[in-house]
């Protein structure tokens, strides 16, 4: 079940809400388990019990790591609640890529698996993991009662999409809550928010990057080309900040305090600050349980090079399972190294807006190599972007492509910086009469507005006139 | 304190919109049939263990509460209105023109020189076995060029058209593109539908004696009867916008003689034109009872000559103009036919001097001209 969808926004989500509103105190809980458990089955009724399989294993892993704590069982225990977790991830989402490596490497034709992916497995082994190895570390009390940790893991507004929460941020919140009516304002705001970021921006922005994606590579211009890839670098990130968006807003909304996942990354003036504002929560993750572990900047430059190539590996390969991936993830590196080793202090010197230009460059070709599955694709679509396939680089197509969608593009533009919020901040803090009665009435208007817009893009998704007089 | 009033406002009326959307929903009547959309919409999904364990359920679930969501066709209307405010040119397929003229959007990648090439190479066959002449019809996108938004794409069919001469030799085409072209000024072609009007099949029928040095039969263009002005055909219903209706007209000539039409060699009419058509979507099915494999006309002019047209639905509102040239005229819509054509229209050159016809818009013809000889 998505959250941009009739089902959920009209039959789940007001019944859930409902019940758990008028259940009291510490029967929250159970409601919640409840919906997150109905949430993840809906769609995948059968990885369900690989989902409570997961619960069930960190959970005794957590209580035997407390309990064996400083000694070298701790230890073993801490390798076998990873191993698992890695094996779970492993198996699922990389075997059928290990597979076809090896045929390709050996010329062996072993049966690829073809399972389907778990939905949100890359997520919830990651908050598992976070869990075990915090108590390892001391950093998280050992949680005993099963229904707080099932939660924690099964949280239907993060389990698909992230925030990847480490279980420190919400030990206390799973265990007592009471958001106060800010808070759930808060949250619904998000929320609306969020909605329309992916259904009025992602999505209309992706129907322009399928419709170019799906072209001759060697017959499209650089202007129709970069349309293309900039709609495609404007949908993933209002598809994705919008789900998390939506995810912290519900999470306000029963009193969490989810962390924040994206701080409007495309201002970036450096690679270095763009992954401080992208994706926040994994990045994190990464840098607190293998980055830092692995030594970080502490033990020279030659081995923090290495520890950045090994992070970014992981990171590229995290986000799905193929070489492009991974290439995606090294082109990263090499950019987050560069600035570690000179580029950054050239770019601290410069006027921010040439920083800007680069990351945006780096981020652009990046998504070329994140989105496009085969290295013929790849070449042959940075060759339509830089002009060297022979097409004239602006045509009609591009033109009249750019004049269709100008509009949303502006929009995305301005959605991709703080602008919106800090005229609203200044518009919250403003004390003359006029300014304040704006405030309350888009107060009240816009969410309502933004709501009701998003609705229709949803429903309309559906619209399919079956034309049987086509002659 | 009005803060804390303004906060629960806020909440109240967001929850308030979910929950009555919610309840409205609950109590809305399920539809079988969407007339905005012309389709059956999908209705509630019989419920078993295995199609819920292979998620089938699940799927066809969300399209159910999806197609039936209460106020459904308003919600599109929004929607479209929403695309129109940002500007937006290109909906649904179709592109919003000026003078609110709807326009069929054709890709030009999927109409390939290839195709292109086995398309005319296979109706060069027939034109060489038949000596049969062809008329492929300019689609709007071409003719209405400067209703079209700035630098909209379209398949440039004058091109495909030259190469068309190329391939079938200048005496088979009837050059039906300059005469549309040069009327380009004047109602030929529906404003919400993606067919030609009576008038843009009189220019065409102008073209077609022209190249059989043929003298055209007197139709009055200013007597033509106005007989329907509600007409929203397939352009407006795939853009669900509101669109301006149509009318359809007809010449009264065309009515003068008594015809007798055989549909599908066993329903007999007495009449080329089908009134209950316009009390439905679908009005262009008034002329020749919209799609047919095989319609046989006598028209009631004396004469020798019979006609056999190999056609799209362009071709029904043109038929009746050509009328008083033949005493019969067959009319064959290849897309329902698979057996062996030429042995087939061999059994009707038998009777005498028959002429044959292909008559598509480009874009039907490109798409759907197949035949087996």
């Amino acid at each position: 079940m998505i959250f941009s969808s009739v089902l959920f926004l009209f039959r789940f989500l007001p019944i859930f809400l409902l019940c758990y509103y008028l259940v009291p105190g510490r029967a929250k809980n159970i409601v919640l388990l409840a919906g997150s458990l109905i949430f993840y089955a809906w769609g995948e009724p059968v990885y369900i019990l690989l989902m409570l399989f997961s619960i069930l294993s960190d959970y005794i892993h957590g209580i035997l790591i407390g309990r064996f704590r400083g000694r070298k069982a701790a230890k073993r225990l801490l390798v076998s609640s990873i191993v698992i977790n890695l094996l779970l991830l492993g198996f699922f989402k990389y075997a059928d890529f290990l597979i076809g490596l090896i045929n390709t490497a050996s010329g062996a034709s072993i049966p690829l698996l073809k399972l389907p992916l778990p939905i949100g497995i890359s997520f919830y082994t990651f908050q598992t993991m976070s869990y075990t190895i915090d108590v390892y570390r001391g950093e998280a009390k050992v949680q005993r009662n099963f229904l707080d940790f099932a939660v924690f893991v099964t949280m239907f507004p993060q389990l698909i999409a992230g925030p990847i929460v480490k279980y420190r941020q919400v030990e206390e919140d799973l265990h007592l809550r009471k958001p106060d009516i800010e808070q759930i304002r808060r949250g619904a705001m998000r929320f609306i928010v969020g909605l329309a970021k992916k259904v009025l921006l992602a999505n209309n922005l992706g129907q322009l990057w399928n419709m170019i994606a799906a072209m001759d590579y060697s017959e499209i211009s650089g202007l129709t080309a970069w349309l293309g890839i900039l709609a495609f670098a404007f949908q993933i990130y209002f598809d994705f900040s919008g789900y998390s968006d939506m995810a912290i807003g519900l999470g306000d909304c029963m009193g969490f305090h989810f962390p924040e996942n994206f701080k409007y990354p495309y201002i970036s003036a450096s690679v270095t600050e763009f992954w401080r504002r992208w994706h926040i929560t994994l990045s994190s993750w990464f840098k607190e349980y293998v980055y830092i572990p692995l030594g970080g900047n502490r033990k020279g430059l030659a081995r923090q090079i290495f520890n950045i190539l090994v992070v970014w590996m992981l990171t590229g390969i995290w986000h799905g399972a193929g070489i492009n991936f991974l290439l995606w993830g090294l082109w990263f590196a090499l950019f987050l190294i560069l600035e570690k080793l000179f580029l950054g202090k050239i770019l601290r010197a410069v006027p921010p807006m040439l920083g800007r230009i680069y990351t945006w460059l780096v981020v652009i070709v990046g998504w070329v190599l994140f989105e496009l599955p085969s290295f013929d694709a790849i070449l042959g679509y940075l060759r339509a972007m830089f002009g060297q396939n022979g097409v004239l680089f602006i045509d009609r197509r591009g033109m009249y492509l750019n004049a269709e969608y100008s509009i949303l593009f502006a929009l995305a533009v301005i959605g991709s910086t703080p602008l919106v919020s800090r005229l609203s901040a200044g518009l919250a803090q403003a004390k003359s009469g006029g300014a304040i009665a704006l405030r309350r009435v888009l107060e009240k208007v816009l969410p309502a507005a933004l709501l009701l817009l998003s609705i229709a893009y949803i429903v309309e998704a559906s619209y399919n006139p079956f034309l049987y007089f086509r002659f | 304190m009005t803060h804390k009033k303004d906060t629960w406002f806020t909440v109240i009326v967001i929850a308030a919109i979910l929950a009555a959307f919610t309840v409205a929903d609950f109590f809305n009547e399920e539809r079988l049939f969407s007339a905005t959309e012309n389709r059956v919409l999908t209705s509630r999904p019989q419920f078993s263990i295995q199609t819920f364990l292979d998620g089938s359920f699940a799927k066809d679930y969300e399209n159910y509460v999806t197609d039936q969501f209460v106020s459904r066709d308003k919600w599109i209307r929004v929607k479209t209105g929403a695309d129109i405010l940002m500007q937006k040119k290109l909906i649904g397929g179709v592109y919003l023109c000026s003078d609110d003229y709807l326009i069929e959007y054709h890709e030009p990648a999927d109409y390939p020189s290839s195709m292109q090439e086995e398309k005319l190479a296979l109706l060069k066959t027939l034109v060489d076995r038949w000596d049969a002449k062809v008329m492929l019809v300019p689609t709007a996108d071409n003719i209405l060029t400067d209703k079209l938004p700035a630098n909209a794409i379209y398949l440039d069919e004058r091109a495909f058209l030259d190469r068309a001469e190329e391939v079938l030799g200048a005496d088979a085409c009837i050059d039906v593109y300059g005469m549309l072209a040069e009327h380009s000024g004047e109602d030929i072609y529906y404003r919400t539908d993606h067919h030609w009007t009576s008038l843009g099949a009189y220019y065409g029928y102008l073209a077609w004696a022209q190249a059989n040095n043929m003298e055209p039969y007197d139709y009055a263009v200013d007597k033509m009867q106005t007989v329907s002005t509600d007409f929203y055909g397939t352009l407006q219903a795939k853009t669900g916008t509101a669109g301006r209706a149509d009318n359809i007209r007809i010449f009264p000539e065309t009515l003068k003689r008594p015809v007798k039409v055989t549909y599908d060699f066993s329903v007999q009419k007495t009449g080329i034109y089908e009134e209950s058509y316009l009390d439905t979507r679908n009005q262009y099915g008034y002329f020749l009872d919209d799609n047919h494999p095989f319609i046989e006309i006598s028209t009631g002019y004396r004469n020798e000559k019979s006609l056999f047209i190999l056609k799209d639905s362009y071709a029904n509102c043109l038929i009746p103009l050509l009328k008083p040239h033949y005493g019969k005229i067959y009319v064959m819509d290849l897309r329902y036919f698979n057996g062996s054509l030429f042995p087939f229209m061999e059994t009707y050159a038998e009777q005498g001097n028959m002429d044959v016809l292909v008559l598509y818009n480009c874009i039907h013809f490109l798409e759907d001209f197949r035949y087996f000889q």
